[in-house]
């Protein structure tokens, strides 16, 4: 065959693949699949993730178990999504014996019927500084809410809390403004961020109402001399609400967590049923064309594997081995061969017999030529079909095992982020955004595969298009 | 002939058990013996206890000799092929003794009474979800097939490749949380209210409890084998003797039913006997999600506390009856077809 008589036949395949509408829905789901799995790198907030998805300080600045940023659209308390705030105006005063002042004054919009519920304070540099962090109220009072001095040292950040080291500040800003509302409040249970965004009222600390409006969060610092610096500060904001797809409850990002798994279901079902297909149709073949006691031996092999209990098996070998994810692979595909195996097998039979293998033989061919020239050439174009149609199911095993959390823990996949959802107790707290992403993935991914393995298997066995 | 053919095929099915009893014994070989030696070093040191009036030394040697004395007991001095010989002997002759630390609510140990617990409830929820799938998957099979292309078909075909690649325990999360949490009008798993009610009251409890397993897995189960059995009718409506019906003026409908469902009939009676042998194991994960007692949940309780005599044992029942459903299916097939069983290769 040469290379334009490839083309014609691709060109043929493909006016014809192009009628068959949900092989094309298919090929389209799976397509913006592959780019997000290539490309999905530079499209998620979190890029390293990939390689801290377990690792809890990378995640804690993010808020705990947070719906989807878009859910505020339909709730009638808007929360405050979670974001960053960077590049601050930068005020500098040059004080006495090289001391230096800088302000950094952070703009941050607040529009939203709840207060976030915490705001981060990233501080680095080197040298003892000290520092205090006041915030601006659009009602035009001041609150001073921390101050202290830091050892800072180079690779060595800060990290203020506000909710957690700020509570004394909080209320003696409630007691310059109110000495009686202050006085209600119980210091031990205040919530120094929901009071420093609340209006300053009696009930304010069972009830509080937003204060909304324009704030201004100063962070000043002081170098004691030249031989000490700062770098910017930086603020999260740590919201109701998070990204995309919200947070789990161990803060991840779950949109990134999505984005990096599409890698990993790609990796595992395409190889495994590359892998195990290839397999199937080789022994098939063989087992066909030699007959005998290699028919036989793989035949036996084919039974024994046939009724072996898939899930019960992989479950009990995963428990007793922790396999990575490259020996599941290898596991899933000692099963899946079986497939392919039993339909090229009975296919083989009958192509073997053809007066093409007859003639070849007579030329002097070999019985490997003619497997690999003759036989496989044929068999090929079912072998895609059943690729195709293997993949779902591979794709469900994988998540099923690392649902029981039998998986490897040290990949990002959708069983795994499933997995904690069903451990962590994402059903019943009815935290439906980490619990329906990663399945309808799952879903999607094995739909698009299902679809395009019909539309080829609709092609090439034209049979059962009509009756 | 036909008896010689039925025998043949029943000594394969045992033989080939046989195989696959010998295969977990080498797979669980080494987990059981490693449970087992715990297991002898806790029962010794708990008879240490009594042993008052010794000396020390003389404790140590009869602690290890009482070790060494259990150790052979349970042939774990022996070669290892002698082990996994003897353990598979034992579960070829159902021998399944004690678990190591699994209990029946008794407070039993006999593998058998913990098994025999597990089964009747996964049989009454998975058993009848292939029934119910396979008559109603069968009905709507045919009803495909009579139009291919038509709406209904169309539908079924998609609906079985989205459900092709959804997973069952996902959609068991998604219907706890809608219908157990969200909309609250079906308990959130296990078999029965605390404390169980009996009499009439009871039976209705257990069926409230069913409804929300069954009904996931019925809705997404039904689809493929929906689809399956229009692929069968449909692939013996291109049959030469459909045409000659036609052509004879059969009506349609009895075509559909008289000539096609008969000659489709063994291919959907393979679909369900093997459904139904299988149902059997149930579903790990699925009976975990709702937390349903039954022998898939068994198993992967055995899974983490290394309980070999109930995997062991839960694997050879479900492979028996795997086993006999193909042997059963070979020799219906013979009966139905005379032509297989003097080929031999079917």
């Amino acid at each position: 065959m040469n290379l334009g008589d490839s083309l014609r036949g691709l060109r043929e395949f493909w006016t014809e693949f192009s009628r068959v509408k949900s092989g094309l829905v298919g090929v389209a789901i799976l397509f913006v699949f592959v780019f997000l799995g290539l490309f999905g790198q530079w499209l998620i907030p979190f890029p390293d993730a990939m390689h801290h998805w377990q690792d809890i300080t990378y995640w804690e600045d993010n808020p705990q178990a947070a719906p989807p940023a878009w859910t505020n659209w339909f709730s009638a308390k808007k929360g405050v999504p979670s974001s960053d705030l960077v590049n601050p105006k930068v005020d500098v005063t040059k004080g006495d014996n090289d001391v230096t002042i800088k302000a950094f004054t952070f703009d941050f919009h607040f529009r939203y019927d709840l207060a976030p519920k915490d705001l981060i304070v990233k501080l680095a540099g080197n040298g003892p500084i000290p520092a205090k962090i006041e915030i601006d109220r659009p009602d035009g009072t001041v609150g001073e809410i921390w101050r202290d001095q830091l050892n800072l040292a180079p690779g060595q950040p800060e990290r203020i809390s506000l909710s957690r080291s700020t509570a004394d500040g909080a209320l003696n800003f409630v007691q310059s403004q109110n000495q009686d509302i202050a006085s209600t409040i119980d210091p031990t249970l205040i919530k120094p961020v929901t009071v420093m965004f609340s209006k300053i009222a009696p009930d304010m600390e069972t009830n509080p109402v937003a204060l909304k409006g324009d704030y201004k969060i100063v962070v000043t610092e002081l170098i004691p001399s030249s031989d000490y610096s700062i770098d910017t500060p930086t603020i999260e904001v740590s919201g109701h609400v998070s990204g995309i797809l919200g947070t789990d409850k161990s803060k991840r990002d779950i949109f990134t967590g999505i984005v990096l798994g599409i890698r990993w279901a790609l990796i595992i079902g395409i190889l495994t049923s590359v892998i195990s297909v290839v397999v199937g149709v080789f022994l098939g073949i063989v087992a066909a064309y030699f007959g005998g006691a290699v028919d036989w031996i793989v035949t036996r092999i084919y039974e024994l594997v046939y009724l072996l209990p898939v899930l019960p098996f992989l479950i009990v070998v995963s428990a007793i081995f922790k396999p990575s994810i490259w020996t599941l692979i290898i596991l899933i595909c000692l099963f899946f061969w079986t497939g392919s195996f039993k339909t090229v097998y009975s296919m083989a039979l009958q192509i073997k017999e053809e007066t093409f293998v007859e003639a070849s033989r007579a030329l002097g061919s070999g019985s490997w030529r003619i497997i690999v020239k003759h036989i496989s050439p044929i068999l090929l174009p079912y072998s895609f079909a059943s690729m195709a149609l293997a993949i779902p199911s591979i794709i469900v095993y994988e998540a099923s095992v690392s649902l029981l959390g039998l998986g490897d823990a040290s990949i990002v996949s959708w069983g795994q982020i499933l997995q904690a959802a069903l451990t962590q107790g994402a059903v019943i707290n009815n935290l439906w955004w980490w619990v329906i992403p990663p399945g309808l993935s799952i879903a999607l991914m094995g739909m698009s595969f299902a679809f395009l393995g019909t539309a080829l298997d609709k092609i090439l066995h034209p049979k059962l298009k009509t009756r | 002939m036909y008896g010689k053919y039925v025998l043949r095929r029943a000594i394969y099915g045992i033989m080939m058990y046989i195989v696959m009893i010998f295969v977990y014994s080498t797979l669980f070989n080494s987990v059981a013996d490693s449970t087992q030696r715990s297991l002898i070093d806790e029962q010794v040191a708990q008879e240490a206890l009594g042993w008052k009036n010794l000396t020390p030394a003389q404790r140590n040697v009869r602690i290890a000799a009482r070790k060494a004395d259990k150790i052979s007991q349970y042939h774990l001095d022996d070669p290892l092929p002698s082990r996994i010989f003897f353990r598979s002997v034992r579960t070829l002759t159902f021998d399944f003794g004690n678990s190591t630390t699994i209990k029946a609510s008794n407070g039993d140990r006999l593998v058998i009474g913990i098994i025999g617990e597990a089964l009747p409830r996964t049989i009454v929820l998975f058993t009848t979800e292939v029934a119910l799938v396979t008559l109603v998957g069968v009905a709507m099979g045919l009803y495909a097939g009579r139009r291919p292309n038509g709406l209904f078909d169309r539908a079924v075909s998609t609906l079985t490749m989205i459900t092709n690649g959804l997973p069952a325990w996902w959609l068991a999360m998604l219907a706890i949380m809608a219908f157990s949490y969200n909309i609250p009008i079906f308990p959130s798993g296990g078999l029965h209210v605390n404390p169980a009610p009996t009499g009439f009251h009871g039976i209705l409890d257990y069926l409230w409890h069913l409804s929300l397993p069954l009904l996931t897995l019925f809705v997404l189960g039904v689809w493929s084998t929906a689809y399956l059995v229009r692929n069968i009718v449909l692939s013996n409506l291109q049959e030469d003797y459909v045409m000659a019906a036609r052509a004879r003026g059969v009506s349609e409908t009895k075509v559909l039913f008289g000539h096609t469902l008969r000659t489709s009939m063994p291919a959907i009676m393979t679909m369900a006997v093997l459904g139904l042998f299988s149902s059997i194991a149930g579903n790990i994960i699925v009976e975990g999600i709702f937390n349903w007692p039954g022998i898939g949940n068994l198993y992967f309780e055995a899974v983490q506390q290394n309980d070999v005599p109930i995997l062991m044992s839960t694997l050879a029942i479900e492979t028996l009856l795997t086993m006999v459903g193909f042997v059963l299916l070979d020799i219906i097939y013979g009966f139905l077809d005379p032509r297989i069983k003097v080929g031999g290769k079917a």
